[in-house]
């Protein structure tokens, strides 16, 4: 008796998380393109989840992790722009709607998308997203591109500053997943 | 029988208990099992003070990695009588130019040239342990500050002379805590060596401690005050022949900061333009209308690109 509930014990929790994907150093960089100057930052810290079964996901982005070409950039986007003192991490995290034509057992390429909750500097946004997922060897990848204004997360961009950042910036996603 | 019953009952129980468990840490949501896997790590405090200096003591930042940076501290005439005479003590300004670089994102070497007593000075600056929270917490910033300064100026009293006798040495332990997004202090023990000093009854060794304040009134201006205490000073012959003891050095400003500028404004009592002398031989005094105008600039710029960390 007591052997088979260990082993169903076992088995159910092996079952629950048999379908997620982590990560915890997952790539996302942004892109500024403004008339004075281009701004680049890249994060290779990002942590994230996907859970294949339940159709959901979740990103952790922490906001220092942002390295700039510039150390003074890195500063004043973290203190002047993001305020990452009081808001280090921006999240996403919600539902997927495709994730069931992903088929794990061979390779492909599958568009996603990806929508729910975003909160950037303390500001939450319903938002959603296309994204490719890539199926590799049972390894799952997401690459994706999308746009975010500061103004709508209120990131104040000073009338000084409109000439060195853009008013709307390109964000990249890739993620290799490893199966949890 | 009835004892293996209630074994039996207690072991389902507990398995229910597990599974439950099991079942509802799955229901949970993925982000919170993110935050809750990534809550203990360390996040370090950055931008104590805005430069690297509040206005006479060092702050206890240190630019980036790869940065270099190039300052020119002024110190203008006192609002005295020849105030104007002095063409708003501009005639009577003393300056300093200053390079430093930082090799490592915890070390910064400088050098710098003063025209008050014509000094020369290199130091190092070394960040010791930063304020964070997290899986190490730490209330304080601590940052490290040792220079050595070389007089060249002429000696005039026709005696003979050793070159040591125009060094002297500061040491500065920056102990820093940012008190929420717009406040930072600083306390600051400093000591002062003079290889030689006027007189034999004056101290080679002056201990003194200093103190800072900053607040920040938007993202790019913030006040600041700054004063130096110290705890054995040193008496000096006034040329109206008074014998007087050396001021502390009291400052208050503001930083001003532009892209890669940073601009501070001040008024000070000190006119020395390196640490041995605003620490050690301040005469002037602010209830004696000895205050003096002053400027700290400096830009940096960037000779090596910090390096992303690749995945893996």
């Amino acid at each position: 008796m007591k052997k088979i509930f260990l082993t169903a014990l076992t088995l159910s929790a092996f079952w629950a998380q048999a379908q997620q994907f982590a990560t915890r150093s997952g790539e996302v960089t942004f892109f500024s393109k403004a008339a004075v100057e281009n701004i680049e930052a890249i994060n290779n810290q990002v942590s994230s989840v996907l859970d294949l079964e339940k159709n959901q996901f979740a990103f952790l982005v922490p906001i220092k992790a942002f390295v700039f070409e510039k150390a003074l950039m890195q500063e004043h986007f973290n203190e002047n722009y993001m305020e990452s003192g009081e808001f280090p991490t921006a999240k996403f995290s919600g539902s997927m709607e495709g994730i069931e034509n992903v088929d794990l057992t061979k390779d492909g390429k599958y568009e996603v998308v990806f929508a729910g909750t975003m909160t950037l500097h303390g500001v939450s946004k319903s938002i959603s997203e296309n994204a490719t997922i890539l199926v590799e060897n049972g390894k799952v990848k997401l690459m994706t591109k999308f746009n975010i204004k500061p103004a709508d997360y209120k990131v104040e961009i000073p009338n000084s500053k409109q000439k060195n950042i853009a008013s709307t910036i390109e964000v990249s996603v890739k993620m290799n997943y490893e199966k949890k | 029988m009835r004892k293996n019953n209630l074994r039996h009952f207690q072991l389902i129980s507990i398995g229910i208990c597990l599974l439950a468990g099991t079942t509802l840490s799955a229901q949970n949501d993925l982000l919170a099992e993110l935050e809750d896997e990534t809550k203990d790590e360390t996040q370090y405090t950055f931008a104590t003070f805005k430069g690297t200096r509040v206005v006479n003591l060092q702050s206890p930042e240190i630019p980036g990695k790869g940065v270099l940076q190039y300052s020119i501290l002024h110190r203008f005439g006192s609002f005295d009588n020849e105030f104007f005479y002095n063409f708003l003590g501009l005639d009577n300004a003393q300056i300093k130019m200053g390079l430093d670089y930082s090799p490592t994102n915890w070390l910064n070497v400088g050098w710098g040239h003063s025209s008050f007593q014509k000094v020369y000075d290199g130091y190092v600056k070394y960040r010791l342990v930063r304020q964070s929270t997290g899986a190490k917490t730490f209330p304080f910033t601590i940052t490290g500050f040792s220079a050595l300064y070389y007089k060249s100026q002429k000696f005039t009293d026709n005696l003979p002379h050793d070159d040591t006798e125009r060094l002297s040495y500061v040491h500065e332990l920056v102990i820093a805590r940012k008190f929420g997004k717009k406040f930072s202090a600083e306390i600051v023990p400093a000591f002062t060596h003079f290889n030689v000093v006027e007189t034999k009854d004056n101290n080679n060794d002056i201990i003194a401690i200093g103190g800072a304040l900053r607040y920040k009134l938007s993202h790019m201006i913030a006040v600041t005050a700054e004063y130096i205490y110290q705890v054995n000073p040193n008496d000096y012959t006034h040329f109206n022949g008074n014998v007087e003891t050396y001021a502390n050095a009291f400052s208050v400003g503001c930083d001003l900061e532009t892209g890669g500028h940073v601009f501070q404004l001040f008024l000070t009592n000190s006119r020395g333009v390196t640490e041995p002398y605003t620490i050690a031989e301040t005469p002037g005094r602010w209830l004696d209308n000895d205050i003096h105008f002053g400027f700290n600039i400096s830009r940096v710029f960037t000779l090596q690109k910090p390096k992303v960390p690749k995945e893996g």
